[in-house]
């Protein structure tokens, strides 16, 4: 008799798995960064505590702090070796980051919200 | 030229007969308001591909003051939400939701007079999600100092403008020790500044119990924003339902005041559904705009509407349309001038 646990498993289905970007968590005290292309990544938008800082309008009255969401996507298809260049360069440039997540599309669905 | 201008957002569904009876009211109150209408919600997706167009955030922009009717977000469809939009683009960092007994709503306290003051911009609604593999989501919960201190600062802040005795602090830092730790800590630091304030601190899963069991015990609760979300409605059901209850969000420089019940489409049309969480939401603004006497008059008049029940509207045990229902508190205030 299978388990709980093999059954939960069981009905998982297994999808396609594809690397399309890199969440990056930037901390800087000097406003919203400015990204140029690093490589087959681009930067898509930057948000802050959940609210889309960059590109469009920005209210000024908005709270912001010194941690940023910066979304990169791919510009063509990439593999995990892209992104640990990637990190280099980012790193070379002078940023401080805090973290990096990878974003996969799942059958083509993206596994990764949008930001308000 | 009018003494304030008001936004008026109707929304969809039982949203613009609502509103027309809300407006009825607020207008016979004797308020100077010029109501300038813009749209929101589903009806905006043909017309304009959004369910917040730019001129409606242009108009609020421009009067800093809005009220708004019910909306509704299409469940899968990639819309945004434009209640949340609205929180974004204007930062209304404060979800002011009060909760008090209501005499014709019988329920089983004596006395039920809390105001919740939920964050309203961070914690798990930040939309930071991610499936990090194809078994596992994750949800990132972000709290922030500034954040936490600014809705800390507010709710005290409130409390003394308004004679409110004691802030409470909501929160889990037993168990999420950086996150709602942090919003603790600057709960802690604010309450310094308010030494005529008493505050304290509470174990969510606590409050919740405590709540049911003896509400009276309560005064202002600061919320982070989840359990903002959940426990603002558990208060609502307290006093009687969504149908009564008013909310307003807030930030530095605008307010939006909003029924937090849906639109009830079904009902669109007909004239059937009840006003007031729209109509005590005004009441909110009036008192926000400074407009004490006429806040006073309505509430006053509705309280004496509902207390007749000859003219309530069906959910409160009547028969009368959602008109019928304003013009009697109309009536009851010109009766009583």
């Amino acid at each position: 008799m299978p388990t709980f646990t093999e059954t939960a498993k069981a009905t998982k289905k297994k999808r396609d798995i594809k690397l399309v970007g890199i969440d990056m968590y930037i901390i800087t005290d000097k406003g919203i960064p400015k990204f140029d292309d690093i490589g087959p990544f681009k930067c898509e938008f930057i948000s802050n505590r959940g609210t889309k800082v960059w590109p469009g309008f920005v209210s000024p009255d908005l709270l912001q702090v010194n941690w940023y969401r910066c979304r990169f996507m791919a510009t063509k298809d990439v593999q995990d070796a892209d992104v640990n260049t990637f990190l280099d360069a980012l790193t070379k440039k002078g940023w401080w980051w805090s973290a990096a997540q990878k974003l996969w599309n799942y059958d083509g669905e993206a596994g990764f919200s949008k930001a308000y | 030229m009018a003494k304030h201008v008001v936004t008026m957002l109707p929304g969809e569904g039982t949203g613009p007969e609502i509103c027309e009876a809300v407006r009825l009211v607020i207008d016979a109150s004797g308020v100077d308001i010029k109501w300038e209408y813009e749209d929101i919600g589903l009806d905006c997706l043909e017309k304009y591909g959004t369910l917040l167009p730019d001129k409606t955030i242009q108009n609020i922009a421009k009067n800093k003051v809005a009220l708004k009717g019910p909306t509704t977000t299409p469940i899968g469809t990639g819309h945004k939400s434009a209640n949340v939009t609205l929180r974004k683009v204007f930062d209304l960092y404060a979800n002011v939701r009060p909760a008090k007994l209501i005499p014709v709503l019988k329920r089983p306290w004596d006395k039920i007079d809390i105001i919740n003051f939920r964050e309203n911009t961070e914690d798990s609604y930040a939309a930071i999600e991610h499936m990090v593999s194809d078994e596992v989501a994750q949800c990132l919960k972000v709290i922030t100092w500034p954040g936490s201190y600014r809705i800390a600062d507010f709710a005290f802040k409130w409390a003394k403008d308004n004679g409110r005795k004691k802030v409470w602090c909501v929160h889990k830092a037993n168990i999420m020790k950086m996150t709602d730790g942090l919003f603790l800590d600057a709960f802690r630091e604010v309450a310094k500044k308010y030494p005529d304030i008493e505050s304290g601190d509470i174990i969510v899963d606590n409050c919740c119990m405590q709540l049911v069991r003896n509400p009276a015990q309560f005064d202002c609760l600061v919320l982070p924003n989840l359990y903002g979300d959940i426990l603002t409605d558990l208060c609502a059901g307290l006093v009687g339902g969504l149908g009564f209850a008013p909310g307003a969000n807030v930030g530095d420089g605008c307010a939006i005041f909003e029924a937090v019940h849906g639109s009830a489409p079904k009902y669109a049309g007909m004239k059937k559904v009840n006003p007031s969480a729209v109509l005590v939401s005004g009441i909110m603004m009036l008192r926000w705009l400074g407009e004490e006497a006429a806040a006073a008059r309505i509430e006053k008049a509705m309280f004496a509407v509902l207390d007749e029940r000859k003219h309530v509207t069906y959910d409160v045990g009547g028969t009368a349309k959602t008109d019928e229902y304003a013009q009697a508190i109309v009536d009851k205030m010109h009766a009583k001038a």
